[in-house]
């Protein structure tokens, strides 16, 4: 029986990979970048940018992927003048990197507030440009300070795209359902459940090791 | 003459933090700033630097306004006459704050290498910096690997990179031990004979008296003695 379990769930699981590290690759790649650009926007002076980007986090934050997931794919179709029929791929992306990049950003804003002013001030007075002072001076400090908060979203991010299933995606989840529903077995979550624990033990080995590169200095 | 400031002032909020300021410094000479603490020393030092913006007065550093008010409208620097003016002084901080995440080395290249000057001009000039304060052995340290009294040589290597003919020093021995200090004297010493004029912001009374050829004594924002 359990080997029978095994031969429908291997090559399920294997398929489903593609979905989940997919879209845990793209939903990373994409929203790394755009967090530090919506962080700045959040510090900006200006008011009026800084309250819209505030809405949009506290959205963000504050409902549910599950739910955005379901709005995106489902619901913003009915939206009115903007209304469009997103496919379920661009639905996935769009809700990941759009729910990702909120808490990313937030990470960074307060990665960017820890950095002593007397950092920007010495760039300053050396005649540093301010888009160079940020690039060169202070995100690399940022980055060192955030990575362990980055390293438990990476890590949580693993865990969400699970969620994909209400979209009919399908992960890896979705396969070790598949698998019990047909063999009326509980195994095959146990199953899952070790290959989310072996993509979390990689991601743990690297995060460490990214954090070791940031060591040299203090 | 290559700073002059003329009746600068400064306000935050109802406080007024300068009043009225004038004073001058010639090229090579070193002028000390003092006062208790809050009296204004550093504001005016921040002045200088462009790192806080004056309400009334003028700066002029080498023939070029920082900042004048002219029949009531402000007038501050352009662009491109800020990185002129940039590279005609130079700042060392109280903490320091040199980059920690870079080497000595690249602390002191990072500006020439944005104004993109040529590398092997920088390189020897770096070279020669270190040398000069004894740091030729600490080029690819981090600053966390220095005492006290090398990150303030570093400061002052970085600010020296681009030739500036006015130094900036704020509370130079604060952070110090006396054998230190006194290896900052002789650096400060050292710099105006070359002809850069120094300007130190400093409670320390007795490194005041041995260095300064000009004093001047803040109190309540105001110049109370100038000598």
């Amino acid at each position: 029986m359990e080997s029978k379990i095994l031969e429908m769930f291997v090559p399920m699981t294997l398929k489903g990979l593609k979905i989940t590290l997919g879209v845990f690759l793209v939903t990373l790649i994409a929203s790394l970048p755009l967090s530090i650009i919506v962080a700045r926007l959040r510090m900006s002076k200006n008011k009026i940018i800084s309250f819209i980007i505030g809405i949009y986090i506290y959205i963000m934050r504050g409902t549910p992927l599950l739910l955005q997931l379901m709005f995106i794919f489902f619901g913003f179709y009915y939206v009115p003048y903007i209304g469009y029929a997103f496919s379920r791929t661009q639905a996935i992306f769009i809700a990941f990197i759009l729910n990702y990049t909120a808490y990313f950003a937030e990470i960074f804003r307060g990665g960017i507030n820890s950095i002593d002013t007397g950092q920007y001030e010495a760039a300053e007075v050396l005649g540093l440009s301010k888009v160079h002072t940020f690039i060169k001076i202070i995100l690399p400090q940022v980055l060192k300070n955030v990575l362990p908060s980055i390293g438990n979203e990476v890590i949580t991010l693993v865990k969400d795209t699970s969620l994909v299933y209400i979209l009919g995606a399908g992960d890896i989840l979705k396969a070790a359902k598949s698998v019990s529903n047909k063999y009326s077995a509980f195994s095959p979550y146990i199953y899952v459940g070790l290959v989310y624990l072996a993509i979390t033990a990689v991601l743990t080995k690297l995060l460490a090791k990214i954090e070791s590169k940031y060591d040299y200095y203090r | 003459m290559v700073l002059e400031i003329n009746n600068l002032s400064k306000k935050f909020g109802d406080d007024t933090v300068l009043d009225g300021i004038s004073f001058s410094v010639n090229k090579g000479e070193i002028v000390c700033i003092r006062g208790k603490s809050g009296e204004g020393k550093t504001t005016l030092l921040r002045c200088i630097n462009n790192l806080e913006v004056p309400d009334n007065g003028s700066i002029k550093i080498n023939n070029l306004y920082l900042f004048k008010v002219e029949d009531g409208s402000v007038h501050r620097a352009a662009k491109t006459e800020l990185q002129m003016i940039r590279q005609e002084i130079g700042l060392v901080f109280q903490g320091f704050n040199l980059f920690p995440h870079m080497t000595v080395m690249e602390n002191l290249m990072e500006a020439p290498k944005f104004l993109k000057l040529p590398t092997k001009k920088i390189n020897s000039r770096a070279f020669e910096l270190l040398k000069q304060l004894e740091l030729e052995n600490k080029c690819n340290c981090y600053p966390f690997q220095l005492s006290g009294g090398q990150k303030q040589r570093v400061a002052i290597a970085r600010a020296c990179m681009l030739n500036p003919s006015i130094l900036c020093f704020d509370e130079p021995t604060s952070a110090l031990d006396e054998s230190t200090g006194n290896q900052i004297f002789k650096i400060i010493r050292h710099l105006s004979t070359q002809g850069i004029a120094i300007i130190i912001v400093s409670h320390d009374n007795g490194f005041v008296d041995k260095i300064a050829q000009k004093v001047i004594t803040l109190s309540e924002g105001k110049i109370i003695v100038g000598k």
